[in-house]
């Protein structure tokens, strides 16, 4: 992938396997959101491969790759905060919802009957990352706190039923306490699903070392190494992105 | 309904409001009309420091249905009040009109964020629409209102290509060049009139004419009363779309497309889809409009089209609260009535439509009534 004169990704080779949790670390610049945005169809990728679940989806709309069974959550935040919870966890499902104009507009008593459906089933997914928020759907997101906007993006993405789910460093913007939180809510979830992978890109390596399966550590666009959390750890090379190289005496 | 007790506010807020508008209507000259909106004013002014309209709004939401019919019930009681002043019966008959033209563009910029600088040409496309067919052809008069309708959307369709392709002030302009384009177009087209414009037949349903005065048991009432049933109905209808597409996942995707494109997208919502659906929906309503409004005029001419026409609509939306349907209704009446009853300042009535705005934007950037959190169901929780 690269943008004019600047290579983002480069000989980025990654596999993941269904069921996986992989965790997706470098230093800030290594392209780590990129990956998720070229994957995910923001950007169309100047060269390579995507392939999932045996389709090449390179190069497809996000709509499409959407429809495949791919769903992210954003660094930032990107929820619809005007809009409310309900309405924002909604967006996530609208593909299996689209009624048409006329189902929407002039069959207003069968549209009742499958807004209360969709009500019940964003109702059950809240009430797995925060009871307390189960009163209030119908409230705006903007009065939320941060951990509860991550709560309600991590619906969004799950509403759908994907296969692959990227989440964007979900930690962001939250205390230390929170994030914990958080992952032990996604680990719940994930105990449930078993098929569904994660993707997961995160700074904290605590929480990299206790939630993921597989890491991958990216540095200037390519790929650095990859293994369990131990290995990568222990390997040279990742500690030379991330802390610089000890100087030899010769070099002094 | 939730009880009698409900009811009974209900129509007493209602029985209020229409008193006072019918003797805001009924006033002449400039001092009692400068009064009564001095009166208006501060009854608002008094609802809200006494902590009234949280308690009212509540009320409302709780009865919508109810509200909705006694306010139509109101807007009846007014037209028969009126029913043999001509003038009143215009002005109330283009509030409806215009209503249902801003709910248009409602659709198109409150809810999908499609900009639309051209409203006034889809208005007068429509009535133009109207016009050819009702003087070449031996077309029922209703079935043009309907092809003033598609007309519009169809000749709208032309500009979807350069809106889609451009966002925000670019698409913006492009707006405004057709809107300039095609009032210039209308004023050469020989065929079209050119500057002098159509005449238009009356409306013609049912064996009755609406160019004729209504006649109800010997007593002859002005025939603007069936034409201001007409345009009522139309804003009813028009309102009861607009409501509808919001209430429901359209409105959702819609509002969606209009916050945060990319973010729609990831999740399977086509921005393309939906501008198209709204930018397509709000100029088949706004080609209704305009056919209807021109069988009103019975004349109608490139200078009823103009750009500060489209600028006119746009600052009711903007004063009303985009996105805001009832909004919509208290801005226009509030912009089509005031330069009306005020003589003295339609010279200046440009200026004082940009400065409200301006204000607004300033003060009061929600608009007049501002747009709530949607509700799938009419009276359901909040």
């Amino acid at each position: 992938m690269r943008f004019g004169g600047l290579t983002a990704l480069d000989r980025l080779d990654l596999d993941i396997d269904e069921g996986d949790i992989l965790g997706l670390v470098g230093p800030n610049g290594s392209g780590k959101t990129t990956f998720f945005n070229v994957v995910t169809g923001i950007y169309r990728p100047t060269g390579g491969q995507v392939v999932f679940d045996g389709w090449d989806i390179t190069g497809f709309s996000p709509q499409a790759i959407f429809e495949a069974g791919i769903s992210r959550t954003f660094q930032r935040s990107r929820l619809c905060l005007e809009l409310s919870i309900f309405d924002n966890i909604m967006l996530g499902n609208f593909k299996t919802r689209d009624l048409g104009i006329c189902g929407n507009i002039f069959r207003r008593r069968a549209f009742h009957k499958t807004c209360a459906e969709e009500i019940e089933k964003a109702v059950e997914l809240i009430r797995l990352l925060n009871p307390a928020l189960v009163g209030s759907i119908h409230r705006p997101v903007a009065d939320l706190s941060m951990i509860d906007r991550r709560r309600i993006e991590i619906c969004r993405a799950l509403i759908g039923k994907p296969k692959l789910l990227f989440l964007d460093e979900p930690s962001a913007g939250m205390t230390h306490d929170e994030t914990n939180q958080l992952m032990d809510e996604i680990l719940s979830m994930k105990s449930d699903e078993r098929r569904l992978t994660i993707v997961l890109i995160e700074h904290e390596m605590g929480i990299i070392g206790k939630v993921t399966t597989r890491c991958a550590v990216l540095n200037f666009g390519e790929k650095l190494c990859d293994g369990t959390y131990r290995s990568i750890v222990g390997n040279p090379l990742v500690q030379e992105a991330y802390l610089g190289r000890e100087v030899t005496e010769d070099e002094v | 309904m939730r009880n009698t007790k409900d009811f009974f506010r209900c129509a007493g807020l209602a029985l209020a409001l229409f008193a006072y508008l019918t003797l805001f209507f009924g006033a002449e000259d400039e001092w009692s009309i400068a009064a009564y909106v001095l009166l208006g004013v501060g009854g608002v002014i008094a609802l809200v420091s006494f902590g009234a309209l949280p308690a009212i709004e509540r009320l409302i939401q709780a009865n919508e249905r109810a509200c909705q019919a006694l306010m139509i019930a109101g807007t009846l009681g007014i037209i028969a009040v009126f029913r043999e002043d001509h003038y009143t019966l215009f002005l109330l008959g283009t509030i409806f009109v215009y209503s249902a033209a801003v709910l248009g563009i409602n659709v198109q910029l409150g809810y999908a964020g499609v900009i639309n600088f051209s409203g006034a040409s889809f208005f007068g496309i429509g009535g133009y629409t109207a016009a050819v067919f009702l003087q070449n052809t031996p077309a029922p008069p209703l079935l043009t209102l309907l092809l003033g309708g598609i007309f519009s959307a169809v000749i709208g369709s032309i500009l979807l290509f350069p809106v889609l392709r451009t966002s925000g002030h670019y698409s913006a302009l492009v707006t405004m060049a057709f809107a300039l384009l095609l009032k210039v177009f209308l004023e050469v087209s020989e065929w079209l009139g050119g500057p002098q414009g159509l005449a238009l037949p009356s409306l013609k349903f049912l064996g009755i004419d609406f160019a004729e005065d209504l006649v109800i048991m010997g007593n002859e009432y002005s025939f603007y009363v069936k034409y201001d049933l007409a345009c009522l109905l139309l804003l009813i209808m028009t309102f009861t779309f607009a409501q509808r597409i919001e209430r429901s996942w359209m409105g959702l995707a819609m509002d969606a497309v209009r916050i945060d494109e990319t973010a729609a997208a990831c999740f399977g919502i086509s921005v393309t889809r939906w501008k198209i659906t709204a930018f397509t929906m709000g100029n088949f309503v706004i080609g209704v409009a305009g056919a209807l409004y021109s069988m009103m005029l019975s004349y109608i001419n490139p200078s009823n089209f103009t750009f500060s026409d489209s600028l006119l609509f746009l600052s009711i939306l903007l004063l009303g609260g985009i996105g805001s349907l009832w909004g919509v209704i208290a801005a226009t009446a509030f912009m089509v009535v005031i330069p009306e009853k005020f003589q003295i300042i339609q010279e200046y009535r440009y200026l004082i439509y940009s400065a409200m705005v301006l204000m607004m934007i300033v003060f009061r950037p929600s608009g007049l009534l501002p747009r709530k959190p949607r509700r799938y169901i009419a009276g359901g929780p909040l």
